[in-house]
């Protein structure tokens, strides 16, 4: 298989589940950056373990995966029902944190990078099943009394709150899945390109995955599957010349899906006039109804 | 009798949030110089329709404030013709000072600032004593008074005053009350919405019934207070 | 002890330019119900406006001009997108969020590739250098007594324009009860529009600040104001003006102070460490928010 489509095909892999992580805790009004942050050291950890200690992928992919839960949960016990600017600066702030360190740690290779990871067999079937895996439990997430509870509590946290939701729980439950995917998201990158680099681990990333996610529409999980491919893999396919640009078209169309479509392309309302079901809900009375049924 | 200057003539008002209609076809007049009482139970929607008239909801139909059409004005607009809204539940200023607060009421009517000032003050004289206190220590009847006084700043031509009496100590109702007959005697246009129904009517000229969006009932305060479907449902059948 | 007072009289130079953009980025908090995350990128990008005019002329009139104008034509240009999404149903203030930091993405990627070829841009010796005073080793810098004494007069007119003014009292009370001010007919459109455009005179006031302390700009410098202004906000409670000023005055000091005593990529990890440990600790803020 050429490299470039290989490149496609892993990073689309990637950014959608980057862009399921975010996701996530927006369910409950959180724009969760961290999960970045969680990316970055379970990818140097993962490319670490597998150059220096010589462990296989499997025990590094567990192991990846744990400390990214890990890290996530231990912050939520702080911004579990934090404000949603307090857990985006949280996120910021962390991702800035983690890359200085990274910068000016020889061990790591600092601003040069760090090379020579060895390569894994069947790396992309493995981050398809891993995707599956992921999507098919954010589904049932979604699906779940979890999934109805977070979206009273996107619409009215008092509400919410009124109604026995317990916000703090159900944010750290978010963050924790959240951080857990960033983590897997570290291993598979760290092994798809063999070498690591802090400057991937930027502002840039938190820009795009947000542009992917709001313009592929944050109300359902199936948004970043249309949006990830196109505009975190295509950007691959094309030349440097072209590609350079692409900031300026995801905060183009970040501020224009914003004003036309706020919602993004993929939506609920869509997806169940889809179904048939016509009796989509709005905010307003799904608190309404969700009173009822949680109350 | 004489016939008096519409000051207020609404047609065909309708109010809807969503799928809930809260006020449907609604006529209604106000004179000049009259008190006029809107009564209705919860969710009735008084407040809608008082909301309807200043454009915060936006209403379809027909309002005529001194003749002309002010359905598609902005709310800026139509205070600074001449309407205001006393609405309910103390909405003020809090962290600001009650003279600040006075100032704010006298946005669009700066130029008799000190005269407007001297007549609140001389209605509310607590008023004038707290002055420089900040507004959201004030006492829930205090709030309710300064909340009226800022109406007044902007020495509007037609009052509109949303349940006065809520949350208010039996006094202190009939102290506003009171007020509101002096406002009237001095002059201004009244329209009072209103659940306590006999002390709306005492104070008012003529009514209105409002029931889930409908007008049901309208007449002279006298007609109202004598109707049995008034009486029985509204006023407890004890008048 | 000559390091530490160099280093206090730096941050405070520094916390200073902090406290006016905190104080124009809060202002828009309170009054347009936005957060305007492109805030620093706008201040950024006038000061390239500043540096290119003073380039092509050489005229300081006429560079403060351009500086200035550019900030206010920014944020009154960016004042309809924002209008437009505050007034949809629905749509919270995260939505103003998202759509400020598409615009910031845009302004730092066009700086990084056409504006001076992406290179840091430096302002002429002529517009920073010079000394005024020295005490020892301590100097300060032209720079920095401008960023002081400049800070310090906007924010008293600032201040006195809020409390003291018709305007500022407009300003207020839509900031604390947007619905009452809307009922007693303050124009809610023109006074927000009005905010923009004092937001933008801060702005270009702080650009030409900035330029005079620092002395140079890169692509990159508003992305990283813009998450240190967001923190300091945060930390001082969102929407806090008073907060601000104290928070944005420590954010100078104990950065000057890491700088003064920590190998330079260190030194901006710590006010970041330390910000992140009082949000973790107060999610709300140290002097408490007026955004629910
Ligand atoms: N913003 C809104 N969104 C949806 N429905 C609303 C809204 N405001 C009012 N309603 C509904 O409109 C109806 C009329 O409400 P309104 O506030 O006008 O009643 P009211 O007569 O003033 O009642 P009260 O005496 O309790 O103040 C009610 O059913 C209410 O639930
Ligand atoms: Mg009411």
């Amino acid at each position: 298989m050429p490299t470039v489509l290989s490149y496609f095909l892993g990073f689309t892999a990637i950014y959608i589940l980057m862009c399921w992580a975010i996701y996530l805790p927006y369910r409950v009004g959180q724009l969760y950056f961290t999960t970045v942050a969680c990316m970055a050291i379970v990818a140097y950890f993962s490319g670490f373990a597998a150059r220096e200690w010589g462990w296989p992928f499997i025990f590094v992919l567990l192991v990846g995966i744990a400390i990214g839960a890990i890290i996530a949960y231990i912050l939520s016990h702080a911004i579990g029902k934090a404000p949603c600017f307090t857990v985006v600066i949280v996120g910021l702030a962390f991702i800035f944190i983690v890359k200085t360190v990274i910068e000016n740690w020889e061990l790591l290779g600092g601003t040069v990078g760090f090379f020579g990871i060895p390569p894994v067999n069947n790396l992309l079937l493995i981050a398809y099943i891993l995707l599956g895996i992921v999507g098919f439990v954010i589904y049932q997430i979604d699906h779940s009394r979890l999934g109805r509870a977070a979206s009273v509590v996107f619409v009215d946290r008092d509400a919410a709150a009124s109604l026995g939701v317990n916000i703090k729980s159900l944010g750290m439950f978010y963050q924790t899945i959240a951080g857990a995917i960033g983590g897997m998201a570290g291993v598979l990158y760290t092994f798809l390109l063999g070498s690591l680099s802090p400057e991937f681990f930027a502002f840039a990333m938190v820009g795009s995955l947000v542009c992917m996610l709001f313009v592929g529409g944050y109300t359902t999980m199936w948004g970043v599957i249309v949006s990830a491919p196109i505009l975190g893999g295509i950007p691959i396919l094309l030349p440097v010349t072209i590609s350079s640009w692409r900031q300026v078209i995801y905060g183009i169309l970040l501020v224009l899906i914003i004003l036309v479509r706020p919602e993004g392309l993929i939506t609920k309302r869509m997806l169940w006039n889809l179904k048939g079901k016509n009796r989509y809900k709005t905010a307003s009375n799904l608190v309404n109804t969700r009173r009822e049924k949680v109350g | 009798m004489k016939k008096k200057n519409n000051i207020l003539k609404i047609e065909n008002l309708s109010v809807t949030y969503g799928p809930i209609k809260a006020l449907r076809k609604a006529n209604l007049e106000v004179n000049e110089g009259e008190v006029v009482a809107l009564i209705g139970a919860n969710g009735a929607g008084k407040t809608s329709l008082l909301k309807a008239i200043l454009n915060i909801e936006k209403p379809n139909g027909k309002i005529l404030f001194l003749g002309k059409d002010i359905i598609s004005k902005s709310t800026d607009n139509i205070v600074a013709s001449g309407i205001c809204l006393i609405p309910e539940g103390h909405v003020i200023f809090s962290s600001m000072t009650v003279f600040e607060n006075l100032q704010l009421g006298a946005y669009h009517n700066s130029y008799d600032f000190d005269k407007n000032l001297e007549k609140v003050f001389a209605y509310f004289p607590i008023l004038q004593e707290r002055s420089s206190q900040i507004a959201g220590t004030l006492s829930g009847g205090e709030q309710q008074m300064l909340s009226i006084g800022r109406g007044l700043m902007s020495n509007p031509k037609l009052i509109m005053i949303d349940e006065p009496s809520l949350g208010l100590a039996p006094k202190i109702v009939a102290d506003i009350f009171e007020i509101l007959s002096e406002l009237n005697e001095e002059g201004y246009t009244i329209l009072l919405a209103e659940q306590n129904a006999k002390k709306a009517l005492e104070c008012a000229h003529r009514g209105y019934v409002l029931e889930t969006g409908r007008f049901i009932l309208q007449g002279t305060s006298r007609e109202l207070m004598n109707n049995q479907k008034a009486r029985r449902v509204y006023l407890g059948g004890s008048v | 002890m000559e390091v530490f007072l160099a280093q206090l009289i730096n941050g405070l130079a520094l916390g200073s330019i902090y406290v006016l953009l905190v104080t124009g980025f809060n202002l828009m908090i309170l009054v347009a119900r936005i957060i305007q995350f492109a805030y620093p990128q706008f201040v950024v990008l006038s000061m390239y406006a500043c540096w290119e005019v003073l380039r092509l002329t050489n005229n300081v009139f006429l560079a403060v001009f351009a500086c200035i104008s550019t900030s206010i034509v920014l944020n009154i240009l960016s004042e309809p997108i924002f209008r437009r999404i505050t007034n949809m149903k629905g749509i919270d203030i995260n939505a103003s969020f998202v759509a400020s930091l598409g615009i910031a993405i845009v302004i730092t990627d066009i700086m990084s590739h056409s504006l001076n070829y992406g290179f840091p841009i430096a302002f002429p010796t002529s517009w920073v250098e010079g000394s005024l005073a020295r005490f020892g080793l301590i100097m300060i810098s032209k720079g920095q007594l401008y960023a002081l004494a400049g800070s310090i007069i906007a924010v008293l007119l600032f201040f006195y324009l809020l409390y003291r003014t018709k305007q500022g009292r407009l300003f207020r009370a839509i900031a604390e009860n947007r619905f009452a001010a809307r009922l007693i007919g303050i124009p809610i459109v023109k006074t927000s529009i009005f905010s923009y455009f004092i937001a933008g005179l801060l702005g270009g006031f702080i650009a030409i600040l900035l330029s005079l302390l620092l002395g140079s700009a890169s692509p990159w410098l508003g992305e990283f104001v813009a998450l240190k202004i967001l923190a300091v906000s945060i930390v001082a409670g969102l929407g806090n003006l008073r907060g601000g000023l104290v928070c944005g005055l420590c954010l100078g000091v104990t950065e000057a102070m890491a700088m003064g005593y920590l190998s330079g990529s260190w030194s901006n990890v710590v006010s970041f460490v330390i910000m992140l440990i009082i949000i973790l600790i107060k999610p709300q803020g140290l002097f408490g928010t007026s955004i629910s």
